[in-house]
Order: structure tokens, then C-alpha cells, then sequence
């Protein structure tokens, strides 16, 4: 009795460990102490090796006329390992645009993330990356902006030559681009009960903008039952997720990303688990244009995207705010770098100080979601979070 | 004092040093081989100190616990990388969060496993032993409350029996008479437990535990073969901790299951982690071989 019970126990111990042993064949990524680039910019073949052997990921720092930048390679990420100029020279330039030339003379094969650290603020969204040749210059990528009072310019490229500018993005507010067009015609929705003009919040003076959607006249001086802070003026105000009817026959459509660059700027407070899950080109979901249908909020339209693009996301519906909390998107969670870290949402270049349920989306927004580390200020959303 | 096995006759310092090895080891090593390593020698040791009653235990009590924890992991962790559906919160189910639910299932399993037996092999002596000298309070304290729980038992089933007989039957009658019988019962057993404590707390006083320069008898000496496990045990664990201080049991769960399975430090560590936590079971077997042949010389 005894004696087949311990053969049973140990058949089964051994079917258990074959079966745990798939998904092994590579190593976890680690991270490696950063590595500072010497004068003439030329790092040998035999760093990269040991970065694509051991499946490391480090920062290789540099500067050059003030400017400090930084390249994050990942080594999964190298193909052929060769010697390697990560030398970039920086040209002096009047107003405000940063114009630099790489030292290499061939591309690296791979696209890591640079980090370029400006001495100032950018007050801007994004930027673009342009590629300058005697005749013109040609938009290359686009770059994303962190920092906290200096801005940091996060790129990859896949051009490692050549000379370059970057230049902040103005913001255009072309109303072309938003004004509504439903792919079928929906004249009716003037008539159709609208939650805006049934209820109190029409009485206050807020009046719905074009789309049915009641913006903030910034008058609000107290926080709504939800704990919202005022909205400031021109901003939509929030819209109860209970009330909101999504109509399938109306179509809408919206730019969408998921991007998570200021972790690359902040690897060393990362949990060294969950380096596996950073991309290493710190995008997550590229801008995209997707469809939306009436009535969806930004949380309906990110779980949407994360269950057709396979994202891993984990949210949680919190009662107090009335809205889902997202915790984490692609295994990236809330305190995975740092205590302050965890997830926002940008619509049109604003940080809403409200739950992301409760943000009716319009025609041609452009919604951003992005990680930060730093509850916000590292990605210019500091006040959403009432600072 | 009839002990329950061979290892239970060792020294008490080599009782309480080799459940401290593996109840730390159990509870820190994630990594599966360790864990079903664990687990099987815990079953193997509680069959051999319980015998038939244990596996009733076991296919009533750690199945079920473990069942039950294997399935509410993965209902509220939704971190891993192999997405399997989506659950009716929108939330999605994950290989990682699977796996990690058995072993968690598993480890949970093991522990209870382990302090059953460990009850079973420290007895309240050894560990007054042990520690009277050291922590005489906190000792007294310790091996009361760990008693209190069977004697609770024994004397609830004595108070119940005498109320029946009686007339006040907790079983029979109306739901108030039940009720109230029950609740007699009980502040029967309250003030009892409570007067219990004071006596054995002033028993022990009047002894002069506690008392310096008090000394204790005790039967256990520090023998040559108690040294030779202590050794074996010190060996074990030393090998183990700067195994898993290298990383050579590394194991993760989350974002995407990674680890070290076949490499040959890895394999050493979980052959010496098997020959720790078999030890009891072995001795046990080669004290029963020797008893058997010395018996058929006679």
C-alpha cells in the first residue's frame, strides 16, 4: 500500500517537471550597468556579443556641447555584432530645435532607443525627427517627450547616419480633422435623448459642444461625487459610464498608442522582473487609427484594442472615482518603476483628472496612453493628478 | 515515551534545525522541481508517522486546499504573457497565473504538511528544552498554546458527555433548548480553559521555572550521531542557501516563465535539497533494517 502510493507520487513528480520545461530557451533579460561612450564614440564588437549572449540590456551614455544622450540597446535586439560608433555630435542651433549628426557611417542593424537630455522645457506634445540633406529635409520618426523639468527626446530610428534635426511639434488644432463624420449618416442625434440636456448639469450653463458633449466653463470650484477636481475651462466634463448607451451604428474614428518610453529613462528603479515586458523601442502600441462607436469611452476603446492585439491589460473597476483603474497594460503595472509609476491617459494633449471610463470620446481625438514614474510629472501630466 | 520514528529520537536541536531548514526552503524556493520535492517528502514523512490515518488527511484536507487555491490565483492575478480568455470581469486569463496558482497550491500544501509533522516529531518537552532556558516565557507560552488546542478538544468532548447525562443533550430538543444548552457549553469550556492557564502558570511558578540558576532534568545528550546530523544538516544547508543566493534555483513566474532547469549546479542543488528533506524517512528505513537483522541473529 504504502509502497504504491510513493511510486504513484513519484510518476507524477516526474510528468509535472517534463511538462514545466517548455518555454525556457531563453534567458531572462538583465540588467547591465550603464557604459559611457569615449570621445571618438567607437565601442568594440566584443560589448555587443556579451550584451546579445547574455540577453542584457544597458545604456551607453554620452555628451557632446552640452548635451547629454543615450542609447538603450537591448541585447535581443542585435543581429550581427560588429564594432559600433555611437558618437553623435551635436551642432549649435538658434531657436528651439536640436540639430546633431551621428559620427558612425553605417547603420547599426538594430534601432535602439536614443535619449536625447535637453537643457530646457519643451512645451509640446511630441516631436519629429527629420533627416537633412543638402536639398531638403525629410520626416523621419517621431519622437516622444519625457522629463520632469528638462525635457528628454525618446526616438528610434533605423538610420544611424547622416545629419538630423528634431523639431517640436506644433500643435494643430485643424478642425478639419475633427469634425465629425459618422460612417452613416446620423442626423437624428439633436433629437435623440441626450444625458447632457436631460439632466442638471445643462442648468449650470455648460453648453454641449458640437458633438453632444458638454465642455467645462471652468465656474466649478468644488470636487464632483465622483472626487473629480473641476475640469478646467474648455475641457469635456466627465460623463457617467451608466448612463452612456454605446450605439454600434455609428462609427467613429480615433488615433490610439500605448507607449511606455520613460521607463528606458528610468531602468534602474524598473523590477528587474519585468524588464522582459518593456519593448525596447518603448512602444507598446504604435499610433494607430482605430474605430470607436458612439457612446464609447477611452477605457472601452483600450480594452478593445488590448483583446484584438492580444495586450496583456488588468484593470479594476473602482466605485469611488466610477471608473476603471487600469493597473497595468502589456505586464507593466502600476509601482513596477518606482512608487510613483503606473499608467495615464493623454486625449488631444491633456491628462484628464478623471477615471478613463468616464471620457466620451469624439471624432478624430488622439488618445495616448503612457507610462510614468514619477505620478505624472515625468510625462507632463503632473496636474491630473492635482499638483 | 515511545517516539514515533527514528528521527524523532535524535536530539531535539537536530529536530528543531532540520524543520527549520525545510519549512525556510519550502516557503522560499519557487521553483517547481523544489516545490514537488518538498511536497512528495512531506507526504512520504507524514505517512510514516501517521500511518493510515494520514492519508485520509491527505485526500481529504490538502487536496482540497490545494484545489481551491490552485483556482482562485489565477481568478484575481491577471499578470503573464500566454493570454488563454478573457473572464467575465474583461480581465484576462493567463498560463503564468495558472502555473503559479499550482505551485502556490503546492508550497501552501507542503508547509501544512511540514507542521503537521512537526508537531508530531517536537513534542512539547523538547521544545520547552530548547528553549526554557533562553525565552522561559515566551517557551511556556508557546508549547500551552500548542497543547491548548487538542486538551480544548478532549475536555469539550467530557463537558459535553456530562451535560448529556445530564439531561441538557446540545443534540435533542427544541432550537432555544439546543441553543441554550450549547451556549452552557461553551462558557463551561471558557471559564475552564481560562482557570487551566492560571494553574499551570502557577504550577509552573511554584517549580521555579524560570528562576535563574534553575537547571532541568532532560534525557537528551548530544551524542556522536546527534553531531554526525548536525553536520549533514549544516552541509544541506549552507550548499542550499549559496545555491539560491547565486541564482542556481532562479525561477520566475511573471511576466513569462523563465528558469534554470538542467543546467548541473541547478541538478546538484535539487539532488542535495531531496537528500535533505528525505533524511527523516531514511534514517527511519535504516534503523527498522537494522532492527530486523539484529532480530533474526538472536
Amino acid at each position: 500500500m504504502k509502497k504504491r502510493i510513493l511510486c504513484f507520487l513519484l510518476c507524477s513528480l516526474m510528468i509535472f517537471s517534463l511538462s514545466a520545461c517548455d518555454s525556457l530557451g531563453l534567458n531572462p533579460a538583465e540588467l547591465q550597468s550603464s557604459i559611457t561612450i569615449p570621445d571618438d564614440g567607437m565601442i568594440y564588437a566584443s560589448v555587443f556579443k556579451e550584451l546579445k549572449e547574455q540577453n542584457k540590456v544597458t545604456t551607453f551614455i554620452g555628451e557632446s556641447n552640452g548635451f547629454r544622450y543615450e542609447w538603450t540597446v537591448f541585447g535581443s535586439d542585435i543581429d550581427a555584432v560588429k564594432d559600433l560608433n555611437l558618437g553623435i555630435e551635436f551642432v549649435e542651433e538658434s531657436g528651439k530645435k536640436i540639430a546633431f549628426s551621428y559620427l558612425s557611417d553605417e547603420d547599426f542593424g538594430f534601432s535602439p532607443v536614443l535619449s536625447i537630455y535637453l537643457n530646457e522645457q519643451w512645451d509640446v506634445q511630441s516631436a519629429t525627427v527629420y533627416e537633412v540633406s543638402e536639398t531638403d529635409s525629410t520626416p523621419k520618426c517621431s519622437a516622444s517627450l519625457t522629463g520632469n523639468d528638462k525635457s528628454i527626446l525618446n526616438f528610434s530610428s533605423t538610420t544611424q547616419m547622416g545629419y538630423f534635426e528634431i523639431m517640436p511639434d506644433t500643435v494643430q488644432n485643424t478642425e478639419a480633422d475633427k469634425t465629425e463624420t459618422p460612417s452613416e449618416n446620423h442626423n437624428s442625434s439633436s433629437v435623440k435623448y441626450d444625458p447632457y440636456l436631460s439632466d442638471g448639469v445643462n442648468q449650470s450653463g455648460k453648453v454641449p459642444d458640437q458633438s453632444g458633449r458638454v465642455l467645462s466653463d471652468g465656474k466649478d470650484t468644488k470636487q464632483d461625487k465622483y472626487k473629480t477636481d473641476p475640469v478646467p475651462k474648455g475641457k469635456p466634463m466627465p460623463v457617467e459610464p451608466e448612463d452612456q448607451e454605446v450605439d454600434t451604428r455609428t462609427t467613429y474614428t480615433c488615433t490610439f498608442s500605448i507607449e511606455c518610453s520613460t521607463i528606458l529613462n528610468n531602468l534602474n528603479d524598473l523590477d528587474p522582473d519585468k524588464l522582459d515586458a518593456v519593448p525596447s523601442n518603448g512602444i507598446i502600441f504604435a499610433a494607430q487609427t482605430v474605430t470607436f462607436y458612439e457612446g464609447e469611452s477611452v477605457y472601452d476603446v483600450l480594452q478593445r484594442i488590448c483583446k484584438e492585439n492580444e495586450i496583456q491589460m488588468e484593470a479594476s473597476w473602482t466605485p469611488m472615482y466610477n471608473s476603471a483603474y487600469v493597473e497595468g497594460i502589456h505586464n507593466l503595472y502600476e509601482f513596477d518603476c518606482g512608487s510613483g509609476s503606473g499608467w495615464m491617459y493623454r486625449v488631444d494633449g491633456w491628462y484628464p483628472n478623471y477615471g478613463c471610463s468616464r471620457y466620451q470620446l469624439k471624432q478624430g481625438e488622439v488618445v495616448e496612453w503612457r507610462y510614468t514614474c514619477d505620478l505624472g510629472k515625468d510625462i507632463g501630466g503632473g496636474y491630473a493628478i492635482g499638483e | 515515551m515511545q517516539n514515533k520514528d527514528a528521527f524523532s529520537n535524535y536530539h531535539p536541536f537536530v529536530n528543531f534545525f532540520y524543520f527549520g531548514l525545510v519549512f525556510g526552503f519550502t516557503m522560499f524556493f519557487m521553483h517547481p522541481v523544489c516545490l514537488l520535492i518538498s511536497l512528495f517528502c512531506a507526504v512520504c514523512y507524514h505517512i510514516c508517522l501517521n500511518g493510515r490515518k494520514s492519508v485520509r488527511f491527505l485526500l481529504r484536507y490538502a487536496v482540497t486546499i490545494m484545489l481551491l487555491t490552485a483556482v482562485i490565483n489565477p481568478a484575481f492575478n491577471h499578470q503573464g504573457s500566454v493570454i488563454l480568455c478573457y473572464l467575465p470581469t474583461e480581465n484576462p486569463l493567463t498560463l503564468e497565473s495558472i502555473l503559479y496558482g499550482i505551485a502556490a497550491s503546492v508550497m501552501l500544501v507542503s508547509v501544512l504538511l511540514w507542521f503537521s509533522c512537526y508537531t508530531a516529531v517536537m513534542t512539547s518537552d523538547k521544545f520547552v528544552y530548547l528553549f526554557g532556558r533562553i525565552i522561559p516565557a515566551m517557551s511556556l507560552v508557546l508549547s500551552m498554546t500548542l497543547r491548548f488546542v487538542p486538551k480544548f478538544k478532549a475536555q469539550l468532548k467530557t463537558v459535553k458527555e456530562a451535560q448529556t447525562g445530564m439531561g441538557r443533550d446540545s443534540a435533542n430538543g427544541s432550537l432555544w433548548k439546543r441553543f441554550r444548552s450549547a451556549v452552557t457549553c461553551f462558557s463551561i469550556m471558557v471559564t475552564w480553559s481560562l482557570e487551566n492557564a492560571i494553574e499551570t502558570a502557577d504550577s509552573m511558578k511554584s517549580r521555579g521555572y524560570g528562576l535563574k540558576g534553575r537547571t532541568a532534568f532532560s534525557i537528551y545528550t548530544l551524542t556522536d550521531r546527534d553531531k554526525g546530523a548536525l553536520f549533514w544538516l549544516a552541509f544541506c544547508g549552507i550548499y542550499l542557501l549559496s545555491g539560491s543566493l547565486s541564482g542556481g534555483l532562479f525561477w520566475r513566474y511573471f511576466p513569462s516563465i523563465r528558469g534554470v532547469l538542467t543546467e548541473p549546479l541547478t541538478v546538484s542543488f535539487q539532488i542535495v535539497y531531496f537528500a535533505l528533506c528525505i533524511t527523516p524517512i531514511v534514517l527511519d528505513g535504516r534503523e527498522e533494517r537494522q532492527w530486523r537483522s539484529l532480530q533474526s541473529k538472536i
